[in-house]
């Protein structure tokens, strides 16, 4: 029956296309919570967390640190009940890294909530930049009130070099108008490309994302490790 | 509502422009991807990221240069220190991009000093210090100029690497944004081809719609059915023309059958009443006779009753008379014969009867006029007569009391042989040309009203046609028309 095969050749694409979407997600999955927990803290009222996130610096990232290129870290970290994925408070931290390849040193800027301007640092080697980026140390969470009775975890998430709005909008304006580069007379904007920036979306996380897990802790619990 | 078959043409240009559609969009996912390749070159990527390291080697060879080249000029500082500023001038002159230099004791004095007082041969310039420190604790320190378009340069190849590194990042994201622009923009082509495509299409499915209204019009007996070919010359305006010919046919077919039915029903009447009439008629005029004959015989009458005799036998005699000749035409009408034709050519025969038939002259002036060539048709010559008698008396009395001029014509049109007979007189009234071949219809008192009942029956046994209508100028104008011969009667 020639209607039935048709059928049946349409059902085996579409599980093949599915199968390949399935696929796909998995391998763009973020990684599991690292090993390593995180500690919390409650001191003068707030919810204080620290991590060791050397982890997610391995030290062959000297390489891609160092290529003068602008690396950017991305640290969240969220306080979410024991049994939940709601976060009740999250903390953003983003760290900018240049290698200043004439001073020979490290261009840190970072940017939080205490420092939404950016701070600017100067570190001149990787051994005391990794120091640098493999610590959060006591991050204001949120108010020790917000705990409540409930019992809460810290999770923290690393990303190096994620896409960020800032690149994708770069990577939109390419796209929308790719003969304007640097030194040329700016070119002509491409209808198609206007089009492809229009429904360009971010990507999937990388490879590149960590994260971290303290342990379950309850408001009267005192310091956790 | 759009009619199944509109809706089934629509499917068929949207599946004509799908196919298509489908096939562009994979070519262009797989032309993005190639492009995306060859623009987004890994290896190009891979130069551009290094690219600044490049500058940083560059950067710290100039260093080590700088540097051996201020501890080359510290090796020389002359022993006597009033000599200095000689010497760091001459040094400053022979040591190429060196903008300033200073001599300082251990405790950081200055012990001689020189500056350049000359551009910089290489355009604008970045101070670079080297310094070098000698035995004695003395320090040499030296300022020497980079080329400043080196930092521009390396700003510049920065922000591109990094620009090409996002979209390396996003490569996949960017494919899948120009394939769903591609989709959208040929999307947007398949709807406007569909819709430009079902609005052509609309015009010959909605004719092809009331084609098919129409048979079924038809097929419900509904012979006055027509369908509007319209202006266009394709296909279904030639469908819709055949319909209505057809249509045209079958009712003239119909009409043929139900005058020919009608004819024969009054036939049987007149057959009837011409026997009915005709028996008692010749008892009551010999009766009459025999009376008449007594009456004469006898002597001596009354002279009164023999005036009135007379009279009253006149009048009998007359009216016997008068039903003698409508039981004549009865018994014609009634007794028509069967059509045996016969291969005539119709301007031939016209001409015969003029030339047999000298009493027409004598009563009406005749005018034939020939075109068109021969017309071959099949007749039966002495029906025809009849019919051309009929007709001809009938333009002859609608003149009177004047003389008749009489048109004949004889034409072929398509596959017609047409005999048109006009004449002068008042003609027939519009309202009354439906009913003038009905038996028994007639305008003249002492009309029968069967001479064209007569006159259509033959043509129609001949497969003819008869129609009356107004002759330019004034009269009417009776046209016939016979199939050619060699083409079946319809």
């Amino acid at each position: 029956m020639p209607s039935l095969r048709r059928a049946a050749l349409l059902a085996l694409a579409l599980a093949a296309g599915v199968a390949a979407v399935l696929a796909a997600r998995v391998a763009t999955a973020p990684q599991g919570p690292s090993a390593s927990p995180g500690t919390v803290a409650v001191s003068l009222g707030r919810v204080l967390a620290t991590f060791d996130l050397s982890e997610a610096f391995p030290p062959d990232l000297q390489r891609q640190f160092g290529n003068g290129l602008t690396n950017v870290v991305a640290l969240h970290v969220s306080l979410v009940p024991e049994k939940g994925d709601a976060p009740a408070a999250i903390y953003g931290r983003t760290i900018e890294v240049l290698y200043d390849v004439w001073k020979e040193a490290y261009r840190v800027t970072v940017k939080d909530p205490e420092h939404p301007a950016g701070q600017q640092l100067s570190l001149t080697s990787w051994k005391e930049l990794r120091a640098y980026l493999a610590e959060a140390k006591d991050v204001n969470l949120a108010p020790a009130s917000l705990l409540g009775g409930g019992t809460w975890v810290a999770v923290a998430r690393v990303e190096v070099n994620p896409v960020s709005e800032e690149l994708l909008e770069r990577t939109r304006e390419l796209i929308a108008n790719p003969r304007a580069g640097a030194g040329s007379d700016g070119g002509s904007p491409s209808v198609l490309g206007a089009m492809a920036r229009f429904l360009l979306r971010g990507g999937q996380p990388g490879p590149g994302v960590h994260f971290f897990r303290s342990k379950p802790f309850r408001a009267e619990d005192g310091p956790v490790r | 509502m759009p009619s199944r078959f509109e809706l089934k043409i629509a499917l068929a240009l949207v599946l004509a422009v799908v196919v298509p559609l489908l096939a562009a969009l994979w070519l262009a996912a797989r032309l993005t991807e190639e492009n995306l390749a060859f623009g987004l070159n890994p290896r190009v990527i891979d130069s551009l990221e290094s690219t600044p390291a490049l500058y940083g080697d560059l950067f710290h060879a100039r260093k080590e240069l700088y540097a051996e080249q201020a501890r080359a000029i510290a090796e020389g500082l002359p022993a006597d220190r009033s000599r200095g500023n000689r010497y760091l001038e001459t040094a400053l002159r022979r040591t190429p991009r060196l903008r300033r230099i200073a001599w300082l004791d251990a405790a950081g004095a200055p012990i001689a000093e020189a500056e350049a007082d000359w551009s910089n041969p290489e355009g604008e310039w970045r101070e670079a210090p080297a310094r070098a420190t000698l035995p004695s604790g003395e320090v040499l320190e030296c300022v020497f100029a980079i080329e400043a378009r080196f930092f521009a340069d390396l700003d510049e190849v920065r922000e591109l690497a990094e620009t090409y590194q996002s979209a390396g990042l996003l490569r996949a994201d960017i494919q899948r944004s120009y394939v769903r622009a591609f989709g959208l923009v040929l999307v947007a082509f398949a709807l406007l081809a569909a819709a430009a495509g079902t609005l052509l299409a609309r015009r010959t499915t909605r004719r092809v719609s009331d084609l098919v209204r129409a048979v079924r019009e038809l097929a419900r007996g509904n012979l006055s059915v027509r369908v509007e070919p319209g202006r266009a010359r394709d296909e279904v305006a030639g469908l819709a023309r055949a319909f209505n010919d057809m249509v045209r046919e079958v009712r003239k077919g119909r009409d043929r059958i139900v005058y020919l039915e009608k004819i024969s029903g009054w036939q049987e009447v007149a057959r009837r009443l011409a026997h009915e009439i005709k028996n008692p008629l010749t008892p009551i005029l010999l009766a009459f006779q025999q009376l008449e004959a007594r009456f004469r015989a006898s002597p001596g009458g009354d002279p009164d009753l023999t005036r009135l005799f007379a009279e009253t036998g006149e009048i009998v005699r007359e009216e016997i008379g008068t039903l003698q000749r409508l039981v004549e035409e009865f018994s014609g009408f009634a007794k028509l014969p069967e059509v045996r034709p016969e291969p005539s050519d119709l301007g031939l025969f016209v001409e015969e009867y003029l030339r047999t038939s000298p009493q027409v002259e004598e009563a009406a002036d005749v005018e034939l006029v020939r075109a068109g060539g021969e017309c071959p048709v099949a007749l039966d010559r002495a029906l025809m007569r009849r019919v051309l008698a009929n007709l001809l008396t009938n333009a002859e009395e609608a003149a009177r009391p004047g003389r008749a001029r009489i048109h004949l014509g004889v034409s072929r049109t398509g596959d017609r042989a047409v005999l048109t007979v006009g004449d002068e007189g008042p003609g027939v009234d519009s309202d009354v040309r439906g009913r003038v071949f009905d038996p028994y219809f007639t305008t003249r008192r002492d009309g029968t009203g069967l001479g064209l009942a007569i006159v259509k029956k033959i043509v129609l046994q001949h497969g003819g046609e008869i129609e009356v209508g107004g002759r330019p100028g004034g009269g009417a104008l009776f046209t016939l028309a016979f199939p050619l011969a060699g083409r079946a009667p319809v």
